[in-house]
């Protein structure tokens, strides 16, 4: 926590940026546009068919990944690679089952170490224009935090029916596929809808970068100051991003799945939160379910069929010679001691604006998850005003995650002189919208009877909120801020193709300059950086459980 | 100080302000319910109940599950307000006091839950010195989760229930029998005129069952506190209690001292017909 | 499909600029981007009802009758692309006439491919996605250095002179200048440039304010910024955001006169001197694909415009051209070496 602080002041400091108040009518020109936005039919249609372009690529990138999760997963978790018990201590492991297990680990953390974003420009490199680009750039790295994902909850499953299959002599993938897949499905297919709602949000953002979409209609609009248009397409990207969030909290609810699963928080809830036996048998008789996974399946159809997706130019010999050509120009990486030392200082000014991204995402999304809690309260107390509040609120935090990132920044550019701050405030916005959404999600899920207890001996009810609501969610909210951090880290780059600062910016500027070893370079930086803070992050989330 | 009151009934008592009630809480029985009922949908938890308990009394509240002793404590510390009739506290109606005077009168009234309901991340003193908060301001209770204050009161009351080593561990790495003293330590520096207990030995076992409710009797006995206890073993209610409410499917059955309760009214308060209602009271 | 995109989709025009306003309601043309395919609403409707029968099967079938061209691989269509330096709608509408009348002309298909920043087009120029694009000076030459044998063939006559312009918020108090030296002037103010790999826009006048000794990177307050066109650059610049800023000077010529900008706000204060600019640039691979005089027969598609035919004049309206004119690689050697000098190209 103190170096959290710390980091903040001295990112507050390191920061160029200041205010440019003369930008201010821009911006509210932009702000007042949201009270009409563009209702022309072809405008409409235009906005139908992005909308479904978006989709489809969240989609089939969701799909993608989900494939690399499941094979994946069970490929890293440690379970796969234990031997049969033979009366060892479990989890200690000889050098022969503990290597692979690491070796693949550190397979998964690469692509998971560059945004999507990074992966669709290399992508187009490679494959020119093609469908398959946005597909991949969502469904490699998510694909590669899937597998992680599900890789932890297959270990975290208890082992003992596994063991007991292994030591009876069953090999090892009918063993798990008759015990750990069944345990773990309920929270594998709720992380799966988790990475469906971030999907459209990265799908907007490879939008921006020219995969076509809400996204890429959004930077068109934009670049003609069309701030009418803008809105009818923020609108459609609100409702997509809303009804995935609401299509994935529904579901989770639905299944009694705990709210550990925005599992990919590795924010684990109490065990006792582990479904029964029976409602995971319920589970299976669910409709929604059911309804679900169909709409799913005519879901991945239709996205097949829009994009046109032909993965045969995977194998042609262009994208093989590109791949060549490509790899060729990126290395060896530009490491020289001058290349070196500018990467370690815009580095630190990456970690800065991630830093400020996550804290200021952070208390925001804090503050806002707490005002919707308080007009959903249980009681009969919530009042008018504080329901009018969370109504408010929600929509807010809805604007702010629906919105780009580099959307945010550029028109923070309007009030805010170029530099890294825009930038990270773009960042905080955007995750502050996300962060608000899975807080509030916790706060309205909490045990309201300590809080009750309280009222009921004469607290009043702030007295029992600092009592007994914020000791019991400040935690879980510090876990998942600094997840939001690792992601931050990540997302620097996004913002920093606008020119936000940071390793983002020298990047863009090697993509503009066709630097290709320069930019390898950078992204290995990027990478080092990215594991570097999930290391830190995950054990500092550990000490907070 | 008091509401413009339309009806004009009960002028003589609300006018009288809280404070000399305090000071004069003799007068008036600590609690005092008339007829009082709760609804949950179609079905009454509660009903027509009439109620008097005094400074110094130590009821137990016996009856099956489902009977309505829950519903009947959330009564008695206003959590809960009746659907019919009515609940007066230290001779005040707590359906006509305005919020802060209801706020005032509830932290007279301790409870003990069964679960405890404690902060489970927070340490100890913070826990005990949540029954505080009824009279700090917001700003104390800040500073307090910040630097804990009024610590020697915290630690007294954990030294009453035998556990003042535990000040400043964490809530939720306690066992249970030591939470729930956290939670009686929690009422005692609340400095309540009466204490209630919703089954709060229930999830011990029988030793220290027989340890909470000898704190409790003896919590209660120490200022002439009320105490009203609601609880599923009649042995225990025999045992600590001068007086014992039977109640069942949500009506009162009898209303006895102790020593006249026999075994005939208690086999006939727990026995098992078909119309034995479902319905919770409101869990726990 | 390029980093730099987001602010520097596009620079403005070398083209002639209708007035601003007959953008209203052209959204219809305006590009959908990747995927081509573009599905009319009742299409997308029909698909959705379809849905229920259509089973997953069905997929790698229509994957496959969609999958026109997906990868470049149709050898029988020639593809141009240009860079996104004006309104995206303007491209779409400009390039759909001239891609109509070089089928016309050669006899092949010819396909425009709209593509969303200065990079991404050359990028796709690399991968053969694109066969001839009309670059700026430095993306031409970034093409030419990642294509062997590429060849930049035609430009406007305008582009062998010509220049960009300074501009200034009137409330700035920065003074019209005429030599390079004057632009010192700019230091410690708030300043944009156009698109990050505008030749126009950034590239040149970078060069020259660095000939004053002012560091884009170190001298303005904050960094400088990158308005993404030169439309948003005036409108920027006007409204006071930057207190001054540069552009191409036919966007500049085509405004004022166009009575587009408040000239009480913002006043012109540099004119640089002359370089070379856009021009088209072809792969080599066009010859094997459609004949050795095919390069021969494009020249000539645009050289033998004529103003007096009203498609012709059209088109070179739509260029701001009076004319087409050959081209040669060597005309962008000063561009490449400053573009070197500025660390714009690697290598």
């Amino acid at each position: 926590m103190l170096a959290f602080a710390g980091s903040l002041v001295h990112a507050g400091l390191g920061s160029q940026g200041t205010l440019n108040p003369a930008g201010w009518p821009q911006l509210r020109r932009f702000l007042a546009a949201a009270a009409h936005p563009a209702t022309s039919p072809e405008f409409i249609r235009l906005t139908l068919d992005a909308t479904l372009t978006t989709l489809a690529y969240a989609v089939l990138g969701t799909a993608v990944a989900v494939g690399i999760g499941v094979v994946g997963g069970v490929a890293i978790s440690e379970s796969w690679w234990r031997r049969p018990p033979s009366g060892r201590p479990r989890r200690t492991g000889r050098a022969g089952e503990v290597g692979p297990w690491l070796a693949s680990r550190l397979v998964v953390s690469l692509p998971r170490g560059v945004h999507e974003a990074v992966w669709g420009l290399a992508l187009v490199t490679i494959l020119g224009l093609d469908p398959l680009v946005g597909v991949l750039a969502i469904g490699v790295p998510y694909g590669a935090v899937t597998a992680k994902v599900y890789a932890e909850l297959l270990d975290e499953t208890p082992t003992g029916a596994f063991e007991a299959l292994r030591t009876a002599g069953v090999g090892r993938l009918r063993a798990l596929t008759y015990t750990l897949a069944p345990l773990a499905f309920p929270d594998m297919l709720s992380y799966a809808f988790y990475r469906f709602e971030c999907a459209i949000r990265g799908a907007a953002i490879l939008g921006i970068i020219g995969a076509g979409g809400l996204g890429f209609q959004l930077a068109l609009s934009f670049q003609s100051l069309r701030y009418d248009e803008m809105w009818t397409l923020i609108y459609a990207l609100m409702a997509v991003c809303g009804l995935a969030d609401w299509w994935s909290t529904a579901l989770r609810r639905r299944s009694a799945l705990p709210p550990r699963t925005i599992a990919g928080l590795g924010d684990v809830g109490d065990s006792e939160q582990r479904l029964t036996g029976a409602t995971r048998s319920a589970l299976g008789r669910d409709r929604r379910l059911h309804a679900s996974a169909a709409v799913v399946v005519a879901l991945v159809v239709v996205s097949l069929w829009h994009l046109g997706v032909d993965v045969s130019t995977l194998w042609a010999p262009r994208a093989q010679r590109l791949a060549s050509e490509m790899a060729a120009s990126s290395f060896p990486p530009d490491l020289g001691v001058e290349e070196l030392a500018r990467l370690v200082v815009l580095s630190l000014q990456t970690l800065e604006m991630s830093v400020i991204a996550a804290v200021v995402a952070s208390l925001a999304g804090t503050a806002m998850a707490f005002v919707i809690a308080g007009g959903v309260e249980a009681e009969q107390r919530a009042g008018v005003l504080q329901r009018v509040g969370a109504g408010a609120a929600r929509g807010l935090l809805l604007v702010c995650r629906a919105v780009p990132p580099p959307v945010g920044a550029l028109l923070l550019l309007f009030v805010l002189l170029p530099g890294p701050l825009p930038g990270a405030l773009a960042l905080a916005v955007y995750n502050a919208g996300i962060l608000g959404r899975l807080m509030a999600e916790v706060v309205e899920n909490l045990d309201p009877a300590p809080a009750r207890a309280l009222r009921s001996q004469g607290a009043s009810a702030p007295q029992a909120f600092c009592y007994a609501i914020l000791p019991r969610t400040l935690p879980r909210f510090a876990a998942f801020g600094l997840y939001r951090w690792e992601v931050a880290i990540r997302e620097t780059v996004v913002v920093g193709l606008v020119g936000a600062g940071g390793l983002g910016r020298l990047l863009a500027q090697q993509l503009a300059a066709f630097d290709y070893r320069g930019a390898t370079a950078t992204l290995a930086a990027l990478v080092v950086l990215t594991v570097a803070v999930d290391m830190v992050s995950s054990s500092v989330r550990r000490a907070l459980r | 100080m008091i509401r413009p009151d339309p009806g004009g009934g009960n002028r003589g008592i609300r006018n009288r302000s809280w404070r000399q009630r305090e000071s004069d809480p003799g007068t008036a029985p600590v609690f005092s319910l008339r007829g009082a009922g709760v609804r949950f949908g179609a079905t009454w938890a509660l009903e027509g109940v009439d109620l008097e308990v005094g400074a110094g009394e130590r009821v137990a509240l016996v009856g099956p599950s489902g009977a309505g002793k829950t519903t009947l404590l959330s009564l008695l510390n206003g959590s809960r307000r009746p659907t019919a009739g009515r609940v007066a506290v230290l001779g005040r109606d707590l359906a006509t006091v305005r919020p802060s005077e209801l706020r005032h009168l509830q932290r007279r009234v301790g409870t003990v839950h069964q679960q405890h309901h404690l902060v489970g991340p927070l340490r100890v003193v913070h826990n005990v010195n949540a029954g505080r908060l009824g009279e700090w301001s917001l700003l104390e209770a800040v500073r307090s989760l910040i630097s804990p204050t009024d610590v020697a009161a915290a630690e007294a009351a954990l030294a009453r229930v035998g556990i003042a080593e535990k000040l400043y561990e964490r809530t939720d790495t306690l066992s249970g029998g030591q939470q729930q003293r956290v939670a009686l330590a929690r009422v005692l520096v609340q400095r309540p005129v009466a204490i209630l207990g919703d089954e709060p030995i229930s999830s011990l076992d029988p030793a220290r069952a027989e340890e909470v409710m000898q704190l409790l009797a003896g919590l209660a006995g120490d200022a002439g506190r009320a105490l009203v206890v609601s609880l599923h073993a009649v042995e225990h209610a025999l045992r600590h209690c001068n007086r014992l409410v039977g109640l069942r499917q949500g009506r009162l059955v009898f209303d006895a001292a102790a020593a006249e309760v026999t075994p005939v009214m208690v086999e006939e308060l727990y026995r098992i017909d078909q119309s034995t209602d479902e319905h919770g009271e409101g869990a726990a | 499909m390029n980093a730099t995109d987001s602010l520097d989709v596009f620079e403005a025009c070398t083209t002639p600029l209708r007035p601003r306003t007959t953008r209203a309601g052209t959204s219809a043309t305006r590009p959908s981007g990747r995927p081509l395919r573009r599905l009319p609403g009742a299409r997308m409707l029909l698909v959705l009802a379809a849905l229920l029968v259509v089973t997953g099967a069905c997929a790698s079938t229509d994957g496959a009758t969609h999958g026109e061209r997906a990868s470049g691989g149709d050898d029988q269509v020639f593809t141009i692309g240009a860079i996104p330096d004006q309104d995206p709608e303007r491209l779409q509408r400009l390039y759909g006439i001239v891609a109509d009348h070089l089928g016309e002309e050669l006899g092949v298909a010819v396909e425009y491919e709209p593509v969303t920043d200065y990079a991404a087009s050359v990028s796709l120029f690399r991968t053969g996605d694109l066969d001839m694009v009309w670059f700026g000076g430095l993306t031409g030459v970034q093409a030419r250095l990642q294509v062997d044998g590429a060849e930049a063939i035609l430009q406007r006559g305008i582009d062998e002179r010509f220049h960009s312009i300074f501009i200034a918020n009137t409330a700035a108090g920065l003074q019209p200048v005429d030599d390079v030296a004057g632009l010192s002037q700019l230091a410690g103010k708030r300043f944009t440039f156009g698109s990050e790999s505008s030749t126009s826009g950034r590239l040149m006048p970078q060069f020259f304010l660095e000939q004053a000794g002012v560091s884009p990177e170190t001298d303005f307050a904050g960094a400088a910024g990158f308005s993404g066109s030169h439309d948003k650059t005036i409108e920027l610049v006007a409204a006071g955001t930057f207190e001054a800023g540069v552009v191409n000077e036919q966007v500049w010529t085509s405004r004022t006169e166009a009575g587009e900008v408040d000239l009480d706000k913002v006043t012109a204060i540099f004119r640089t001197p002359p370089y070379h600019d856009y021009h088209w640039v072809i792969r080599p691979d066009v010859v094997e694909r459609f004949g050795d005089d095919f390069v021969t027969r494009v020249k000539a598609a645009f050289t033998e415009l004529d103003p007096r035919d009203p498609n012709d004049a059209e088109i070179l309206e739509l260029f701001g051209a009076e004319e087409f004119i050959e081209t040669d690689n060597d005309n962008y050697a000063e561009i490449e070496q400053v573009a070197r000098d500025l660390g714009l190209i690697a290598q």
